[in-house]
């Protein structure tokens, strides 16, 4: 995991996009398997019922999968501080999702060194959830 | 259920807004959070075995969390908006009180469902010093699944 630092960060800088294929067994495991959830992220028929048209991904594993992708991007002195997220469109369990991202801005707020993303979960192209992140990075 | 005449949300949903709840208690489990780590496939050595931390995404899987106690109106509910903020990082172990409350009701016309109706809570997790660790915010769009457009299945 490499370091990436402030000073080395500019708007617009993209993120290696990265895929992901959520499955129902994600869904169930990432929870656990003890754990109540809700039956349409194992159920094809009951994520029918809810007009999704497959099993449907939990919102909590794509915003996890966000929290991943951006953090490892932050490398080991980065640290993620809040996210925000809108889910657009519902996701179908075993449809490959392409996480990707671009810093949209960078300030130095009480001494921290803050930068803000916009970071997506694409589905077949079009953005299935949208996130706003912001995370501290170290300085040089 | 066809769209309603009035609005659903009673004077008894709009009481539970800015009301907190009795504190539940929260532990950050070791086996949770090794799970989660093996699911997402999450080599990052801060969160390994050993470490006594967990990363950033096991407040999806906390207890006591945002949906606790949430005011169902409709049936159905799709998780549309979220929110996380994280103070410090979860320690293994530790013990935290969650509190919740609810922001926000309203309610919606249009859309695949006709009618809708849009809950926001969020839950506030704080250690024993009483020291805010983290928070999470929900918002649900509740709905009928009986009163789905055709042609959206």
């Amino acid at each position: 995991m490499s370091q990436i630092y402030f000073e080395d960060i500019n708007v617009d800088d993209e993120l290696e996009p990265l895929e992901r294929t959520p499955t129902t067994d994600m869904a169930i495991d990432f929870f656990g398997r003890d754990n109540p959830t809700n039956p349409a992220f194992s159920d094809i028929e009951a994520g029918k019922r809810l007009g999704v048209g497959g099993a449907l991904v939990p919102g909590l594993l794509k915003l996890s999968w966000l929290t991943q992708y951006v953090s490892d991007w932050a490398g080991l002195e980065g640290h993620v501080r809040n996210l925000r997220a809108a889910y657009r469109r519902p996701d179908v369990a075993d449809r490959p999702l392409t996480l990707t991202g671009r810093v949209v801005d960078k300030r130095v707020e009480d001494g921290k060194n803050l930068v803000e993303l916009e970071v997506v979960t694409l589905a077949e192209g079009q953005p299935s959830t949208r996130a706003n992140v912001q995370v501290e990075l170290p300085s040089k | 259920m066809s769209v309603p005449e009035q609005s659903l949300i009673t004077d008894e949903h709009r009481a539970a807004i800015g009301q907190k709840s009795e504190p539940a208690t929260v532990v950050i489990n070791e086996i949770d959070a090794k799970r989660m780590r093996d699911v997402l496939e999450d080599k990052d050595p801060r969160y390994a075995d050993g470490t006594g931390i967990a990363p950033a995404y096991v407040i999806a899987g906390m207890g006591g969390g945002p949906r606790r106690g949430m005011p169902q109106i409709l049936p159905g509910g799709l998780l549309t908006q979220q929110e996380w903020k994280f103070t410090r990082p979860f320690k293994i172990g530790e013990e935290l009180k969650a509190v919740s409350q609810v922001f926000d009701i309203r309610d919606r016309l249009g859309g695949r469902y006709g009618y809708s109706v849009l809950v926001t809570q969020g839950t506030e997790y704080f250690d024993s010093a009483g020291e805010h660790v983290a928070s999470a915010m929900i918002t649900i769009t509740q709905f009928d699944p009986k009163s789905q457009r055709k042609g959206d299945e």
